[in-house]
């Protein structure tokens, strides 16, 4: 399959799938499942950051006009989309990224996604309760919500990258 | 002229990245207090149309649960009518002497989307300005206020919910000699908990006294639930209580709402427009 329809689908998919199924879970504890980082973690490696930032911004926006955030997902997807080729050079192999792999668990060893898309997902996380709540002296309720969700939201990546690891295989 | 090329090259990642955050952030300051288009909320025809296919799939996971409320709505109004009474007095002669006119209209509506553990929750009902929806028109369920429109559109409109950070809606405590006004907000934290502020420490509040509606700004009339004072305790370094409130309402599984319509809204902002701003 083409590397730009994958991605368009991808796109649309996890856009729904958040919009339609993960918004509309109250788990309760201030806890809020976020699969959109996942898109921008998966985009591939030799995109340079102002196309991710600009796909990051249509992708916020669209959450956004679904879950009447006015801004907050499209705000820390860009912040995630910047950061990302810093935290992709930072725990690069030293001769560069392998342009046939893609940023995946599975292509690219469970630790190396762990810590670079638990970085990423976390700051995004941070940035997303931080503007939310906009209080310094609740930074306490601010961290909470960022590990409880961060957290929740870093398993449910591994469970959908192993759908992906499985239609892949079936082909 | 070549320097300033040469800082643009330079920086032009971080330059694209700044400007789409202050997209971003301007986007969220304006909107959270006035939407100017309804393009950028769920309220455009895209996104309603996916919101109602998924709300048709899953409004009837609480439907025996709902239905069975309204049963005991009707149960409770039927009680009520006098037609249905037993007549005590019989020989009396009945004059009254109040006139009544009917000031509230009450128009029925759906939630399709909600959410409630945002820092603001706002819920999208299926009705909007062909009903006669408008903005800053009073939300209420069965079991106690929900919130005010913030927005609407021609066949859906936007509620502010108590769960946001700057609602501010008149209520009382409701106490045995006098009631206590005070606004009601909310801190984000659990959806089941309220807050009210403004009300002085020197006056005493009993636990699980009743919060209502004041019914003071037209929005709501008198009387509508709130919730229960569940716990009170003094602000540090001033004289006033921090009174926490637990909802009548549970926001987690609302379905059924309705929006208040004040028939003497226009004459009474018409009125209150004549108050000299100067004194």
């Amino acid at each position: 399959m083409n590397v730009v329809y994958k991605h368009i689908i991808r796109f649309v998919v996890f856009a729904f799938l958040q919009a339609l199924v993960f918004n509309q879970l109250n788990i309760g504890f201030g806890i809020h499942l976020m699969i959109q980082p996942l898109f921008i973690m998966l985009l591939p490696f030799e995109l340079t950051v102002i196309p991710i930032m600009g796909i990051a911004f249509l992708m916020g926006l669209v959450i956004d006009i679904f879950s009447n955030t006015y801004g907050l997902n499209t705000s820390s997807l860009v912040l995630m989309a910047y950061l990302r080729p810093i935290v992709f050079k930072f725990y690069g192999p030293r001769e560069g990224y392998d342009p046939l792999k893609e940023p995946t668990s599975q292509d690219m060893g469970t630790n190396w996604f762990t810590v670079v898309y638990g970085i990423l997902l976390g700051l995004h996380t941070f940035w997303f309760f931080l503007l939310e709540i906009f209080e310094i002296g609740r930074l306490g309720f601010i961290l909470q919500k960022t590990v409880l969700s961060g957290g929740l939201s870093f398993l449910l990546a591994l469970l959908i990258q192993s759908f992906i690891l499985n239609s892949k295989q079936k082909k | 002229m070549r320097n300033l090329i040469a800082f643009l090259q330079r920086f032009r990642i971080f330059l694209v990245f700044a400007v789409l955050q202050i997209l971003a952030l301007t986007w969220y300051v304006t909107y959270l207090s006035f939407p100017r288009n309804q393009f950028l909320t769920t309220n455009n025809n895209i996104a309603i149309q996916f919101l109602e296919w998924e709300h048709d799939l899953t409004k009837h996971f609480n439907l025996s649960k709902n239905n069975s409320q309204l049963q005991w709505e009707n149960i409770y109004w039927r009680k009520r009518q006098p037609q249905f009474m037993y007549q005590l007095s019989r020989s009396k002669v009945k004059v009254n002497d109040t006139v009544y006119e009917q000031q509230y209209t009450y128009i029925p509506a759906e939630v399709i989307n909600s959410s409630v553990d945002r820092r603001n929750n706002y819920f999208t009902l299926n009705v909007g300005s062909v009903q006669g929806i408008k903005r800053g028109m009073g939300v209420f369920c069965q079991e106690g206020v929900v919130g005010v429109i913030h927005y609407a559109s021609k066949h859906y409109s936007l509620v502010k919910t108590v769960l946001t950070s700057d609602i501010n809606i008149d209520v009382n405590i409701r106490m045995k000699k006098s009631d206590l006004p005070g606004l009601l907000k909310w801190d984000g934290i659990d959806a089941r908990y309220g807050m009210i502020t403004g009300i002085n420490n020197d006056l005493r509040i009993k636990k699980w006294s009743k919060v209502e509606t004041r019914g003071g700004s037209g929005i709501f009339p008198k009387g509508i639930p709130v919730g229960k004072v569940s716990h009170t305790e003094p602000i540090e370094g001033q004289a006033l209580w921090k009174v926490e409130i637990r909802f009548a309402a549970d926001y987690r599984r609302l379905q059924r709402v309705y929006v208040i319509k004040n028939l003497h809204l226009a004459e009474q902002t018409a009125l209150e427009a004549r108050i000299p701003e100067d004194e």
